[in-house]
């Protein structure tokens, strides 16, 4: 690896965690589309901050574009609170005005520098390493680099500062409002740190990249853990995987660097969502099909419990009076065995001592819906777990 | 002797885009009441509790927590939102929902620590969940879940309790549970304030009532005022409840 390869990834690497940080409370907030929204519409602040200062890494460009992101949900939230549009339509409506503007500024103003629509959209984080800073004459590294990194240590300062604030408002608006936290500067201080996030971000991976490092990453994570701040190390962690994974992906296929860390992402989250362990779609196909034969088993435990009469208990019966075809019949039949809740003695199927209490404790759970007494059975059954 | 005003409303009026919800609301809560307000859906029960609480601005009128205004009270009051308001799949713990209850004496910045965490446990023990402290909050049931959001009053050690429908959606038992802690904070001296739907129940749990729909129609003691005249008043129906003494 030469040094402008470690540059590359450490940039897309400071991007990720810069973007997974925002993007997680954006995801709890439900409010993804207003990440869409924020890199698109900045477009007008990043060509007015240029026109004044003729540099693309001027700290007046994040001032300026950090501005239209926070005036962005001003305006979405404005035309919401009249009641005559949705929060999605109000966004649809904003985020293109103000993406156009900056379009058309662009093509009437700037053709002939360094500052084209395909930059705005894809970036181009191959190009990052060429633009040093140098400082007393030292060169001190790109950019960019610096730029997301003091973008990130503000992230982190505050996210460390205000996590207690973030979370309860996040949470319960009503009770943010009622402590004393002022809901609406939390607010807004999450958009303006996800705007300074995006237009840090936004001249090495582009607007697109942008919306999927905030997203993916904590929408992966949402799925794998019940702890917020799990959550966060993991939307972290995902984002630098994917940095740099897709970096490598780039580098073998000879293709576009944010092109290949967004495929990253996508494939990733879509590796959870088949296959975690409990929201994933297999855990969660696989539970419901257990569950069935759960149902079925208690079912056929109830009708053991409530009919003495040996022909009911017959195993030939059985079929016929649960109405079951025979291969559900004999399924249920084992289970209830390898569970040692029956025993057959002469074709006749009767309870034995660990399947009359279990049969109890269901009937009693279903009857009055209290968890307390079914919590032994949790680990062995699927059904009680809620 | 005369009794302390805990709660005080004057000529509140709230509006959502100019529709007023409240209109003109004088109300004075005396210290040590539980009590109920009721009154049918669209009557404003839940603004009148949220405007106390700062939650929506009131477009006239003022409130006072003890004669001084809601800001300069925060310490004092606790606030039990309904159970729907909340997100239940947000990443987080029953212990640790308990845990924010505390955040408003911690104020900005300030982290909970060992003291806060004994707090919250206390209070868990106190609904009768503290085996579920570590449970995800999504895989509570409904009563759980309310019985959590009393907890995380609990531990605000508050004089006044503000309760948004806490019986909706809950069992029997939850109803009963929750209800006994009610009565219990009465008697350590604390004014309970709830949003409540069964008029049945009224008259065996609370001994305070305000009959709401838009406009203040009457508040007092239930043995008073709790009657058909006010029922009909408010509701616009005929209504009957028998009222035990």
């Amino acid at each position: 690896m030469n040094s402008a390869q470690i540059e590359i990834q450490l940039i897309a690497s400071l991007v990720a965690v810069a973007c997974a940080i925002p993007g997680t409370f954006l995801v709890l907030r439900k409010m993804a589309m207003i990440s869409d929204a924020i890199s698109h519409s900045i477009l007008p602040g990043i060509v007015v901050g240029f026109f004044i200062t003729h540099d693309l890494n001027s700290p007046l460009l994040i001032v300026l574009a950090a501005l239209t992101g926070i005036i962005t949900v001003v305006l979405v939230e404005y035309i919401q609170k009249t009641g005559l549009v949705k929060e999605d339509t109000a966004i649809g409506l904003v985020f293109p005005a103000l993406f156009s503007i900056g379009v058309i500024m662009i093509a009437k103003n700037a053709n002939d520098v360094h500052l084209d629509v395909d930059a705005v959209l894809l970036g181009e984080l191959a190009f990052a390493p060429f633009d040093r800073l140098i400082i007393a004459g030292t060169d001190v590294g790109p950019k960019a680099l610096w730029i997301i990194g003091m973008i990130l240590i503000i992230t982190l300062t505050l996210l460390i500062a205000f996590f207690k604030e973030l979370k309860v408002s996040t949470f319960d608006k009503g009770l943010a409002t009622s402590l004393g936290f002022s809901p609406a500067i939390i607010h807004y201080g999450l958009m303006s740190v996800s705007s300074v996030t995006t237009v840090g971000a936004f001249d090495a991976v582009g607007a697109i990249l942008v919306v999927a490092l905030m997203i993916a990453p904590a929408a992966a994570a949402y799925l794998l853990t019940k702890n917020l701040k799990k959550m966060l190390v993991l939307s972290v962690v995902f984002g630098i995987f994917s940095a740099v994974f897709g970096y490598w992906v780039a580098h073998w296929l000879d293709a576009s660097i944010a092109g290949s860390i967004t495929t990253v992402l996508g494939l990733l989250f879509l590796a959870v969502y088949l296959f975690a362990p409990n929201k994933g779609i297999i855990a969660v196909l696989y539970r419901e099909k257990q569950q069935q034969a759960e149902v079925s088993l208690i079912t056929f435990l109830l009708h053991l419990k409530n009919h003495s009469e040996v022909e009911e208990r017959h195993v030939n019966h059985l079929r016929e009076h649960i109405n079951w075809q025979k291969v559900r019949a004999k399924k249920v039949l084992d289970l209830a065995q390898k569970n040692n809740m029956i025993h057959i003695e002469n074709d006749v199927v009767s309870l034995t001592e660990k399947g009359e209490t279990f049969t109890s404790k269901a009937i009693d759970y279903i009857i009055t819906n209290e968890d307390a007494q079914i919590e032994d059975m949790k680990d062995d059954f699927f059904l009680f777990r809620g | 002797m005369e009794q302390k005003i805990a709660v005080k409303v004057d000529d509140l009026t709230v509006a959502y885009n100019y529709k007023p919800v409240l209109w003109d609301i004088d109300l004075e809560i005396p210290e040590g009441v539980l009590m109920a307000i009721v009154g049918p859906n669209g009557a404003g029960k839940s603004t009148l509790i949220k405007s106390i609480l700062g939650i929506l601005n009131p477009i006239a009128g003022s409130v006072s927590i003890y004669d001084k205004p809601y800001k300069k009270q925060r310490q004092l009051v606790a606030y039990v939102p309904q159970k729907g308001s909340v997100d239940w799949d947000f990443p987080t713990t029953a212990l640790d929902v308990v845990m924010m209850g505390t955040y408003g004496s911690l104020g900005w910045i300030k982290r909970p620590g060992q003291k806060q965490k004994k707090a919250a446990l206390e209070a868990l023990e106190k609904v009768g969940m503290l085996p579920f402290k570590n449970r995800q909050i999504s895989q509570l049931s409904g009563g759980q879940q309310q019985r959590i959001f009393l907890a995380r009053a609990l531990v605000q050690n508050a004089s006044i309790y503000f309760m948004d429908e806490p019986f909706q959606g809950v069992d029997a038992t939850t109803e009963i549970a929750i209800i006994n802690i009610l009565k219990e904070l009465r008697k350590a001296g604390k004014t309970v304030i709830v949003v409540h739907h069964d008029l049945q129940t009224v008259p065996e749990y609370f001994d305070w009532v305000t009959f709401l729909n838009v406009k203040k129609i009457a508040t007092g003691p239930v043995k008073d005022i709790f009657n058909d005249d006010n029922l009909t008043k408010t509701y616009g129906i005929n209504y009957k409840v028998s009222i035990q003494e």
